[in-house]
């Protein structure tokens, strides 16, 4: 060896021990970090007023700025059963009329300033926020006395905060996650109040006088937490609170003991039957800890390393290696009870088992394998790293210290939560998990298309089935039945409904269906006209005038003077023909069709003709095959029956059943009379401007 | 993953204004922000500002480049540079920029508007190593490659079609913005920032990698500094991260010049998304450094902003002509050059454009003649006082505003000097620029129709 490579290897050993440095002295690694500074919450100070209302103050005076919020023990569990959404409802109603200011001039007034007020109910807490510039700190305490003590929840007000929430709902519904948790906290709480959710029927079943009461009984100083953060000072805040309250009585509301969830004793799955689903929804957990349990901080690491975001297993291992989903994710939610932690995830349907037995698996290697430090690391970095981003604004302040008093997290809550973070070690961490998740009691709810999961399922875990209202199903419901259901003939007499289109309330079109009968034939005609004539269709389909079965169907459309035809036999359980229909960018879809259909297939145009003949009665649901000729595509629609209930439309007043059609491309509800001859006197679309009203 | 700054701002509903008087509240003002200012010999200024409130730091560059900076034919390329800005560089890997920073606890970044292109950062103090050095990796040797272009040319034309020609009305507002502006005279503001999809399928790798070199300079960025950090240590790390990334030739100059058209300008667009048809008036407005531009900021809040604002109270709940009104200037950020003001309303079912238009037009009118009211004025200096201090809450919105009055004022100086030009205006300020800029020969008025056939269904 010459003596030149000697020397080069002797440097070779040499150079990794420094720290490597371009010839500049820029580094080619990412630089360490430096010491963590101490975390320095704001201090603040705290206060009981004469009247029980608990005060707190920080102050921070780097900006004029005041962050004020009230929180009262007022949240979602305090909803009598058969009334949830009663606390969201008043929480709306508080900042809409007070007895000397209308809505509209609560929102000028604060809005004149610069400012903001709102007010909301989560699951334990109903809080009211005021933002604004300290110089208005006395008209931010004006405007929050006067809608906590004077709020007169204006009749109007509830209608219209009622129908934004129903709105809300239908549409939440639509959404198979919304749907999964629903149901996951039902069965992981039980009748315990954190696992009831509001529905169509409990929102309408809170009256002004139960948001007066609801105000009345649990709207109380005693018991409420009052923060104020920002700049003002201690001395400031207490003179405007107990001037914004002084008035204000009222001992501390009654906090029963909620019901203890249910026992779970071993894993099993709840399949929410969801026809036409192209995918599952995944959630699966347990109920956990009281907030102030120690173990929290153990537990909050080992979920973090679980499932807390895209640099976890359950992201990296069910998105990144086997693209099974767009997400995968594990949380751990505190309540001011007892709170719970879930792994949720949303996957194609035909990987739903292999996915679910991933997240198991991941579920058991946490409790039992140890964490690797490179885990730990990345998961003990983000979650102390980023807390003191949480705590910039005194809003944020303001949030961070409400949150540790309403839950009684304790006095060093704050200001100790990164060190005790910090100290958690890997074997911590699988302890906790190994406590946190019981890996043999899981609850899992999975929502999707039961007779394409079912059988994978079953594999897994025992499987209950429910459809979307949580009614029980036998494994033999989640295939169509192989009969189509029974029409009604009686309602296959000849007749003429006259409807009117309206598009945000205003008139924007009619349509017309006729049911003709001559000799031994039976068709069903709709004529619609909207905007003008700039849209036009005619639909003929002709029936078997004995079971209603449909034989053949034209249809012309004509859009923006575009013509497209429409032509199909339905014949020996196959259709024929060829579909065209205008698409809103100008063009026209076209298919050849030539498929083969399940027994009782109808087609899609025929759905007006045939609910008025479906056997309906109150809570009756019909699942149902239906062919789209526009689309080409075979769906399962599912019918659902309430009611009856008056309904009002330009044709008069109608008891009508309300049927709520699931598995077309919008889901849509149909106002069905209880007549002898049933008319269709309303259909509203979900999420959509248009309602269709029956005229005559 | 990284939201750009492109807001189109949602329309809402409103109540109406009925209080009487509203009191002037204009006393403290607040919002200082005290700062220095280096440089580094190969031109990379900047700026800091220590506070030590909160353990956290923001670190925010930004570059002297944006949409005004391309060439016809080369569209969107600030935008899809700044996509490049987070495939990796010398020594990052793809990916690493998000894990590095998301482990450190923190969050980051970056946006593309008309004269600049941000990158930003905020981390706990503890890591503003790592974010500086982030910053200079990848301003001293992005990883320009074929795949990482391909890939994020992909995901432009992705983000093209999921905020601009899918969402109704997006298409009109953004394209709008550039119309009064002739692509000879003023190819810098004539096309949008997220460019066309024919630009973007003929840009090329080349384009890229001279975009870099062009732009993508120590002497054509500004670092900014805001949290909690010692100077002598940011010296020191600047120092030893930045100073030896090459000067390039500075970056040729832009020129913009703007034009009047003679008249009222007209045009009629088809919305393939849109369900109402909507107006959108669009009037030429100065640059930023322009002395009208403050009282044009409080015309803008009077005229559209929030529920009490006219066009609220007058279109949509008086008249119930539109389902929704706002005003808008130059909603991406602000310029150099010269802007726009926008006021868009979408019609209610049944309400003939046309006549919306009239509405629209007969309030703006009104303010030309008549002027705004004592408490209206009041109401827009609070409101935009709330606003310029809200900004300055966060080290990142404080490092954004010494970017801001760095680029866009005659010095940054006034950072801690402008709010009082908003606080000294008059109601004859606003009717003056009323009167000048909301003339009808300076209007482009767009007409945006849905397709012609209404599905019901």
């Amino acid at each position: 060896m010459s003596r030149r490579l000697l020397v080069a290897a002797a440097l070779l050993s040499v150079v990794p021990s420094f720290p490597r440095l371009s010839a500049q002295g820029f580094p080619t690694t990412p630089p360490k970090p430096t010491r963590l500074a101490p975390a320095r919450f704001p201090p603040f100070k705290e206060a009981t007023l004469p009247n029980g209302l608990q005060l707190v103050v920080v102050e921070q005076h780097e900006q004029p700025v005041v962050s004020v919020s009230l929180a009262f023990r007022a949240g979602e569990t305090y909803d009598p059963a058969g009334k949830e959404g009663l606390a969201e409802l008043t929480a709306e109603l508080l900042s809409k009329g007070t007895e000397s200011r209308t809505a509209d001039q609560i929102a000028a007034t604060i809005e004149g300033v610069g400012g903001s007020l709102s007010a909301s109910a989560g699951p334990d807490f109903l809080t009211i926020s005021v933002d604004a510039l300290s110089d208005q700190a006395e008209l931010v305490f004006a405007l929050l006395g006067d809608v906590t003590l004077h709020s007169t929840f204006p009749e109007g007000e509830l209608a219209l905060a009622r129908t934004r929430a129903l709105s809300a709902l239908a549409l939440q519904l639509s959404q198979p996650g919304t749907v999964a948790q629903r149901f996951f906290s039902s069965e992981v709480y039980g009748r315990n109040p954190y696992g009831r959710s509001a529905t169509r029927e409990s929102y309408q079943a809170v009256t002004r006088d139960d948001v007066i009461q609801f105000a009345r009984v649990r709207l109380r100083p005693s018991g409420a937490l009052l923060v104020v953060a920002g700049d003002v000072t201690d001395a400031q805040a207490r003179e405007l609170a107990t001037k914004a309250f002084a008035d204000w009585h009222g001992a501390a509301p009654a906090n029963p003991a909620l019901p203890t969830p249910p026992a779970h004793p071993a894993t099993s799955i709840l399949l929410v039957h969801r026809p036409g689903s192209a995918q599952a929804n995944i959630a699966l957990g347990n109920t956990t800890i009281a907030p102030t349990d120690p173990i929290y901080y153990s537990g909050r690491v080992a979920t973090q390393v679980l499932g807390g975001g895209a640099d976890a297993r359950l992201f990296l291992i069910l998105r990144e290696q086997k693209s099974w989903t767009y997400g995968a994710y594990a949380s751990l939610h505190r309540y001011r009870g007892l709170g719970y932690w879930e792994a949720t995830a949303e996957v194609r349907t035909d990987v739903a088992d292999s996915a679910l037995a991933e997240l198991l698996r991941q579920v058991e290697r946490i409790r039992t394998d140890a964490i690797p430090d490179s885990e730990l690391v990345a998961a003990k970095g983000f979650l102390v790293g980023s807390f003191p981003l949480t705590i910039e604004t005194a809003s944020q302040i303001a949030g961070q210290v409400a949150n540790a008093k309403l839950l009684g997290l304790g006095d060093d809550y704050l200001r100790l939560y990164r060190e005790r973070l910090s100290a958690v070690t890997a074997l911590q961490a699988r302890a906790a998990a190994a406590r946190l998740y019981r890996a043999r009691a899981l609850t899992i709810v999975v929502v999707g298309d039961g007779a394409k999961l079912y059988d994978r399922l079953k594999a897994l875990a025992p499987v209950r089935v429910v459809d979307v209202d949580g009614k029980p199903l036998t494994p033999a419901d989640l295939t169509p039945p192989a009969a189509p259901v029974a029409l009604d003939p009686r309602q296959f007499v000849p007749h003429t409904d006259s409807s009117r289109v309206l598009l945000q309330g205003n008139p924007a079109g009619f349509t017309v269906s006729e049911v003709r009968r001559s000799g031994d034939s039976l068709a069903y005609a709709e004529r619609s006209n909207l905007a003008g004539g700039v849209f036009q269709q005619q639909t003929t389909v002709l029936l078997n005038p004995t079971d209603g079965s449909v034989q053949q169907v034209d249809q012309e459309t004509t859009q923006q003077g575009q013509k497209a035809e429409t032509h199909l036999t339905y014949r020996g359980g196959r259709v024929k023909g060829s579909s065209a229909s205008p698409q809103q960018d100008g063009s026209v879809k076209r298919f050849d069709i030539d498929t083969t259909l399940p027994p009782g297939t109808m087609d899609e145009n025929a759905v007006p003709f045939l609910v008025p003949a479906l056997p309906l009665a109150s809570g009756k649901s019909f699942t149902l095959t239906f062919f789209t000729p526009s689309e080409n595509a075979i769906k399962t629609l599912t019918f659902k029956v309430t009611g009856p209930a008056s309904i009002t439309v330009p044709a008069g007043s109608f008891q009508a059943y309300q049927i709520d059609v699931t598995g077309s491309r919008l889901p849509f509800t149909m106002y069905v009379s209880t007549d002898s001859l049933r008319k269709v006197v309303k259909t509203e679309f979900v999420g959509q401007p248009f309602v269709v009203e029956l005229v005559k | 993953m990284r939201t750009r700054r492109m807001r189109v701002p949602p329309l809402v509903g409103g109540v109406l204004l009925l209080i009487a008087s509203i009191p002037p509240t204009l006393g403290a003002q607040g919002g200082r922000i005290s700062y220095e200012a280096f440089a580094l010999p190969n031109g990379l200024r900047v700026l800091y500002s220590e506070d030590h409130s909160t353990p956290i730091v923001s670190v925010d560059v930004w570059y002297n480049a944006g949409s005004r900076n391309e060439r016809p034919g080369r569209s969107g390329f600030a935008h899809l540079f700044e996509h490049m800005m987070f495939e990796g560089s010398a020594h990052v890997k793809k990916g690493e920029h998000f894990q590095l920073i998301s482990r450190a606890g923190g969050s980051e970044n970056g946006s593309t508007a008309e004269d600049r292109t941000n990158y930003h950062e905020t981390v706990p103090s503890n890591r503003l190593n790592l974010a500086l050095w982030l910053e200079a990796d990848r301003m001293r040797a992005l990883a320009i490659t074929d795949e990482n272009f391909h890939n994020q040319r992909e995901t432009v034309k992705e983000e093209r079609r999921l905020r601009i020609d899918n969402p109704p009305y997006a298409a009109a507002f953004v394209d709008g913005m550039t119309w009064p502006f002739d692509s000879v005279g003023c190819f810098a503001y004539a096309h949008t920032v997220i460019g066309s999809m024919d630009d973007l399928n003929a840009a090329q790798l080349a384009d890229v990698q001279a975009f870099f070199d062009t732009y993508y300079a120590p002497n054509n960025a500004t670092l900014v500094v805001v949290g909690d950090f010692r100077a002598l240590e940011l010296r020191r790390l600047v120092n030893q991260y930045f100073s030896d990334i090459p000067r390039h030739a500075d970056p040729p100059p832009v020129a913009c010049a703007v034009r009047f058209s003679p008249g009222l300008m007209r045009r009629e667009v088809t919305d393939q998304h849109a369900n109402l048809p909507a107006v959108v008036r669009i009037y030429r407005v100065p640059s930023h450094a322009d002395p009208d531009t403050p009282a044009l900021e409080l015309l803008n809040i009077i005229l559209g902003q929030g529920e009490s604002s006219r066009l609220n109270v007058a279109i949509v709940r008086r008249e119930k002509a539109a389902v929704g009104a706002q005003v808008a200037m130059n909603p991406f950020d602000s310029r150099r050059g010269p802007g726009v003001l926008l006021a868009l309303a979408i019609a209610n079912q049944g309400i003939d454009v046309a006549r919306l238009d009239t509405l629209l037009a007969a309030q703006l009118d009104t303010v030309r003649a008549a002027g705004v009211t004592a408490d209206e004025l009041t109401k827009a200096k609070n409101t935009f006082r709330a606003n310029f201090i809200h900004n300055r809450e966060t080290t990142l919105g404080r490092a954004e505003e010494l970017h801001h009055y760095d680029m866009f004022h005659a010095s940054v100086g006034e950072l801690n000097t402008d709010l009082d030009r908003y606080m000294g205006l008059t109601a004859d300020d606003v009717r003056r620029v009323a009167a000048k800029y909301l003339d009808p020969a300076n209007a482009l008025v767009v007409i945006v129709k849905p397709p012609k056939a209404g599905s019901a269904q």
